[in-house]
């Protein structure tokens, strides 16, 4: 190591200090013998004398050298002028020397200075890269010599590294025996990543390469990739996954920048028909129906500059087989290559579509279907009708016998719950499309009720009270409460034996939001299984719940209970086995939004 | 004279039973099959009232009454729609028409006989 001194604020180096000291002696006595020459007219080689002062300035001071040279050209000129004036040839001698010294300064400058800077360069390499050198035998893998460098990747000392063999350092037998493959064969290696041990048993990843020297010594440099092939390992390793992800996903993604397509998925491949090559590099644009081009790219636009994950819509797209398919599309702004881009997952929802049509379509034909079957049935039953209702109407006329007369009224009484069955069926069915409307109008309950038991008859069949308001006013569809009520006094009817009493009741007091209107009979009444069953329409109920005896219910409780829920309200019974059953039906005083 | 009810039904049970039915009201029954000739009968010679089915070939009952009301001017003739086809309720409310009346399959004799007093003129 160098020492220094101070002299009045410069630090310089002994070596230095020396040396200008040797410089500045050769240089004066050079002077000194050359000017004591001149004077006695000794023709000897006196100039040749400057070139040690130059020289060896030049050496070890490059630049400064030819300051020196510089100097010293200066002194012999000088010199050489003063004794040789005012001939020529003597002073034209002196200017060769003169520019000889320069030259040589110069030239001797460059070549050291060269040589200077490829030395710096390479004694930095190893004084301040992080490189580790370790030499060891290849035999017994014994270290012969390790650098701090190499002793501080792997926390130990060089004193402790010279006792332990090299193989020893390697993390798994793995890497142990592919280091000796390596070795093995005998070739100088290079750039052969593997995992050291740490002193704590930790994995370290080094680049190492090798080369022999003489005798058994191998000489190793060991670069520590270990952060490098971490960071690698873990961005592969998220990169994996998030590919896996994206990859398997059932969605189509596309990451789409500039309108460009620059990543996508299997999903989207299949979805649209092509190729993952086909797709790279394209615009977006040409695979979106020319319709809503304008509305997607927009969108687009949009969700590359929001923050927030763009929420979603629907496009439709074009395929490779010029179909068209419907899609929805979230998107999510990401940065790709530090621009942005859009990640846009894109669901398929063509099939769902599709399906939707055809259930649509489907329930339509079986409307059609139901319809024509209506009509078909309806029409035979014309003439059977028309024929009874002539005999009934004139029997004396057609010799009719009151036993025939009878059955004859039997029959017509079939005919007519066949022409109600049928009717309920094509209404049910109506109802079912949804096709229905109410036609709200305000009416007073008490002269529906009464309507109704004097069209049907019903006073006449049972004993029957009424306890409604009288100043009681439904705003409702008034046909469709005329048939609800109506069925339910049938069914009490139909469900009951003689005496037959039925109570309509109304209970709602001033503060209910509800209307609620009971019709009680004393019938046979319905189990609490069959409960839930008489409301459903015929082919969808359990046949072994719908005890035979309530087949004849039919449609008109699913149809009543249709009705009634149109009108945003529900029915309720309550029933005992042979003591009767309370229908009520519960509908909102106030016409709720949208029936 | 007994006033003429037209009956347009591709039935024969149908119209057969008609027949009787209406003879036994005291009308004059006109039986035909089809629209077409209906309509031709029509401007021959008027009937009092028509009784319509709809569910016809070549021309069903609704074409026939558009025909009748439109080219053969016959806006005041009562055209009672005597069908088994669902909804036809609803598409005659949507005409909105006057003379128009609706029977649905099957009828009884004291609802054909009501319908018709009611629609022809006295």
């Amino acid at each position: 190591m160098d020492r220094f001194i101070t002299i009045s604020h410069y630090r310089v180096s002994l070596t230095d200090l020396v040396r200008a000291l040797v410089i500045t002696f050769f240089g004066i006595s050079s002077t000194l013998v050359t000017a004591l020459a001149l004077a006695r007219n000794v023709d000897t080689i006196y100039p040749q004398l400057f070139y040690f002062p130059i020289l060896y300035a030049s050496y070890f001071y490059p630049r400064r050298g030819i300051y020196v040279a510089g100097a010293c050209t200066v002194a012999y000129e000088a010199l050489s002028y003063y004794h040789s004036f005012p001939n020529l040839l003597g002073m034209g001698y002196a200017t060769g020397q003169g520019i000889l010294f320069i030259c040589v300064g110069a030239a001797v400058s460059y070549f050291t200075n060269k040589i200077r800077t490829s030395e710096a360069r390479y004694r930095s390499i190893f004084e301040y890269s992080p490189i580790g050198i370790v030499l060891f035998d290849q035999n017994t893998f014994a270290i012969a010599l390790a650098n701090d460098q190499f002793g501080t990747m792997l926390g130990y000392t060089v004193e402790e590294l010279s006792t332990t063999p090299f193989s020893h350092l390697f993390f798994n037998r793995d890497e142990q025996r592919q280091f000796y493959v390596r070795l093995g064969s005998g070739e100088e290696i290079i750039d052969f990543e593997t995992r050291l041990a740490t002193r704590d048993r930790e994995p370290f990843w080094v680049n190492l390469s090798w080369s022999r020297l003489g005798g058994n010594l191998v000489s190793c440099s060991v670069i520590d990739v270990n952060t490098r092939t971490r960071a690698q390992e873990a961005a592969k390793d998220h990169a994996a996954r998030y590919q896996q992800v994206t990859e398997n996903s059932p969605t189509g993604i596309v990451i789409i920048q500039n309108m460009q397509i620059i990543y996508t998925n299997p999903s989207f491949s299949a979805f649209s028909g092509y190729g993952r090559d086909d797709l790279i590099g394209r615009d977006l644009s040409a695979f979106v129906y020319s319709d809503d081009l304008t509305e997607v790219k927009g969108y687009l636009k949009q969700a590359e500059t929001s923050p927030q994950p763009s929420g979603k819509t629907e496009f439709r797209f074009l395929t490779k087989k010029a179909e068209i398919k419907r899609a929805t599309l979230f998107s999510t702004p990401i940065a790709q290559g530090g621009k942005p881009a859009v990640l846009v997952n894109i669901v398929d929802i063509s099939e769902r579509e599709r399906l939707k049509d055809q259930i649509e379509q489907d329930n339509e034909r079986r409307r059609g279907v139901i319809s024509t079957v209506a009509h078909e049935l309806r029409t035979p039953l014309q003439p059977i009708m028309g024929y009874l209702n002539l005999l009934m109407q004139d029997p004396k006329g057609f010799g009719l016998t009151e036993e025939t007369k009878q059955i004859l009224d039997r029959c017509l009484q079939s005919v007519d719950r066949e022409r109600q069955i049928i009717n309920q069926m094509l209404e049910f069915s109506v109802l079912d499309s949804g096709k229905t409307d109410l036609d709200y109008s305000t009416f007073s309950m008490n002269t529906l009720v009464k309507d109704i038991i004097d069209t049907g008859g019903y006073a006449m069949k049972a004993d029957i009270t009424i306890e409604i308001p009288p100043d009681l006013v439904f705003e409702a569809d008034q046909n469709k409460i005329y048939v609800v009520i109506n069925s339910m006094l049938s069914n009490a009817v139909n469900y009951s034996k003689p005496p037959r009493r039925i109570k309509i009741m109304y209970h709602s007091s001033s503060s209910d939001t509800h209307h609620r209107l009971a019709i009680r009979d004393n019938g046979v009444g319905i189990t609490g299984a069959q409960l839930d069953a008489i409301f459903e329409p015929f082919q969808l109920a359990d046949s072994e719940k719908l005890n035979r005896k309530y087949n004849r219910i039919g449609l008109s409780l699913s149809i009543a209970k249709k009705y009634i829920q149109m009108h945003g309200g529900y029915i309720s019974v309550d029933s005992t086995v042979s003591v009767g059953s309370t229908f009520t039906i519960h509908i909102p005083k106030i016409r709720p939004k949208g029936a | 004279m007994a006033q003429r009810i037209m009956v347009v039904e591709d039935d024969q049970p149908i119209l057969e039973l008609m027949e009787i039915l209406l003879r036994r009201l005291g009308y004059e029954p006109v039986l035909i099959m089809n629209g077409m000739e209906a309509l031709k009968e029509v401007k021959k010679d008027p009937p009092d009232l028509i009784l319509l089915d709809i569910m016809m070939t070549p021309i069903n009952g609704w074409e026939m009454l558009e025909k009748l009301r439109g080219e053969y001017g016959q806006k005041a003739l009562p055209v009672l729609l005597f069908t088994a086809a669902p909804m036809a309720q609803k598409e005659m409310e949507k005409l909105n028409d006057p003379a128009l009346g609706i029977l649905q399959k099957p009828v009884s004799f004291a609802d054909l006989r009501t319908a018709l007093e009611k629609f022809l003129k006295p």
